[in-house]
């Protein structure tokens, strides 16, 4: 692909491969995209919309994946270069297991602060929000789906419905306490 | 020179992995104690006292939801709770338990104004006395300024130990991460959310170190001696050692849904807390009815909860007598490191006595039952060892 079409073979692999998916999810949203959010009808609609919503809920997650993706390759790629700045001289000559703990103690050193610096701010924090929030949506997608076109049919249990039972639970413990209570006061007081 | 160095790291290696091969057996919180009170998944335990007198004031420790309470008790020399009963003290501990599905509504209300008060009462009911002191550690100190707060005619003395309260700082990573996160979509999903989703965090705030230099330097630390009779000894009380550490690290309960959404919500992301405008149960927190002596314990290295979440407590309550303490150590190294046994804990104890007495009385209460703290028992041998391979681990 030549330099007309955006995409440099000049930077690194990743850069490529993060400018060509943002060129995919940018002709994804006009065409595909588009389509999988149209309205379903028929008989089955119900179904099929929510079905074909689980696209939408996977290339969010796929993109947030790819921007955490592309900012910790930066990073790994960061921390590469100053370990290579700090260990250029100190690697010539002879390489005794000292210089072999040397360089792993240099390493440590050096990918644990760079990363560290990144992961404090507020770019990364953002990041992992997105990305956790779009794994949230795609996991609760999937056990709709699960719910709604295995468990169901099947007539066996939902999560769903255990946790309606786990609240019914939760307040009649919650009441039962309160009574308790009570009746002990009551007791205590005649 | 340099051959036989690498030859020698060689040998750790193979040394430590005859160790792990023949795995040491090894305890966690061994103190004596009984548990004298349950509700739900969570128990009361009370520590046998091993004075015959001790102070008429009771303590009890309230620890996180996050982790277990027994890294106060990790093992017989690094043990805030045998410390405690050394000094005198009565000493209680709440046990949170794991909670499961049927958990996953429980609210902070239901920890604070449930679980921690009906331990309260129930030792108030037990030793006769109208208050005691709480020492609330990390999470737990945060729900013990909450508890304090609400119900100030039930503690006498409040120690908090690197306990976050005002949560609007950049310092700690995870105070940054957490104003990101969207907490209901997490709820919502899990319900319970699990220890591990908490875990993957802490290890992602120094992966490199937390995933990798550990390990190397577990094998680092091997001594290869074979002249030396005690080396062996040595390097089996090291991973021992280890293994405890690594066991508590990696035991962490699941949250309680509802529980984790407000005190996300409310502590990390709003700060409400400082502010007096946190809720439970639709009852305002006012820190200003904290009027018992207040003593503020903080680790100056705290990656976790950095010293500017906790400082701020002395100047939110009411209290006259206040004091605050900061040692040079980290938030695990407070309970386990060096400092914690010869300066943590006794100045602790040192502040604590004084305001450990009955009301108006110096005289001390007698306990019926004390027991004298066996010394830690003797280790198995190897060649026991060798007939037991599968690790064993005594776990509360």
């Amino acid at each position: 692909m030549s330099e007309s079409d955006g995409l440099s073979m000049e930077k690194s692999g990743f850069e490529s491969t993060r400018e060509f998916f943002d060129m995919w999810l940018k002709v994804y949203n006009a065409t595909t995209g588009r389509l999988v959010e149209m309205p379903a009808i028929g008989p089955a609609r119900e179904k099929s919309e929510k079905m074909m919503k689980g696209f939408s809920t996977f290339v969010n997650l796929y993109a947030a994946g790819m921007d955490s993706s592309s900012n910790f390759q930066s990073v790994f790629m960061d921390a590469m270069h100053k370990v290579q700045e700090k260990t250029a001289t100190d690697m010539e000559g002879e390489i005794s297991p000292e210089k072999y703990k040397d360089f792993y103690n240099i390493w440590m050193e050096t990918y644990s602060e760079t990363f560290k610096e990144f992961l404090k701010t507020g770019h990364f924090a953002s990041d992992m929000g997105k990305l956790n929030s779009h794994l949230m949506d795609f996991q609760k997608y999937n056990r709709e789906m699960l719910e709604e076109n295995y468990l169901k049919p099947m007539n066996l249990p939902t999560k769903t419905e255990i946790d309606e039972i786990n609240k019914e639970l939760y307040i009649l413990k919650k009441t039962v306490k309160e009574l308790s209570r009570q009746i002990k006061e009551l007791k205590e007081n005649k | 020179m340099n051959g036989l160095n690498l030859l020698d790291d060689q040998k750790k290696f193979r040394l430590g992995m005859e160790i792990f091969l023949n795995p040491p057996e090894f305890s966690v919180g061994t103190t004596p104690s009984e548990v004298i009170f349950g509700e739900d998944k969570m128990k009361l335990i009370h520590y046998i006292p091993i004075v015959e007198k001790p102070h008429p004031i009771p303590i009890l420790i309230v620890y996180a939801l996050v982790n277990r309470y027994y890294i106060l008790d990790l093992q017989p020399d690094k043990s805030v709770i045998k410390k405690l009963l050394e000094e005198g003290f009565d000493v209680y501990v709440i046990d949170w338990g794991y909670p499961s599905g049927a958990d996953r509504y429980l609210t902070l209300d239901d920890y604070v104004n449930g679980y921690l008060n009906n331990s309260v009462d129930k030792i108030m009911e037990l030793s006769g006395v109208e208050n005691i002191t709480l020492l609330g550690v990390c999470q737990g100190g945060t729900f013990s300024v909450m508890y304090a707060a609400l119900h100030p005619e039930k503690v006498k003395n409040l120690v908090t130990l690197v306990a976050p309260v005002d949560f609007d700082t950049d310092k700690g990573i995870l105070n940054i991460w957490a104003k990101t996160l969207d907490v209901d979509k997490i709820v919502d999903y899990y319900g319970i959310v699990p220890g591990d989703f908490l875990n993957s965090a802490f290890l992602l705030l120094d992966p490199f170190r937390l995933m990798i230099d550990k390990y190397v330097g577990m094998f680092d630390r091997i001594e290869y001696n074979p002249d030396d009779t005690t080396c062996q000894l040595r390097n089996e009380d090291y991973i021992k050692n280890f293994l405890r550490m690594e066991k508590w690290i990696f035991d962490s309960p699941d949250q309680a849904g509802e529980t984790f959404r407000q005190f996300m919500k409310d502590c990390y992301q709003n700060n409400l807390l400082i502010k007096n405008e946190m809720k439970l149960n639709g009852k305002k927190i006012n820190l200003k009815n904290i009027t018992m002596p207040l003593l503020n314990v903080m680790a100056e290295f705290d990656h976790l909860v950095p010293t500017d979440t906790s400082k701020s407590l002395n100047e939110a309550v009411s209290s006259s007598d206040k004091e605050t303490l900061v040692f040079p150590t980290g938030h695990i190294g407070i309970f386990v490191g060096s400092k914690s046994q010869k300066e943590v804990c006794p100045k602790i104890s040192l502040w604590l006595k004084p305001r450990s007495l009955l009301n108006g009385k110096t005289e001390e209460k007698t306990v019926q039952a004390y027991v004298e703290l066996p010394e830690p028992a003797e280790e198995k041998t190897k060649e026991q060892r060798k007939n037991n391979r599968r690790s064993k681990v005594n776990k509360k």
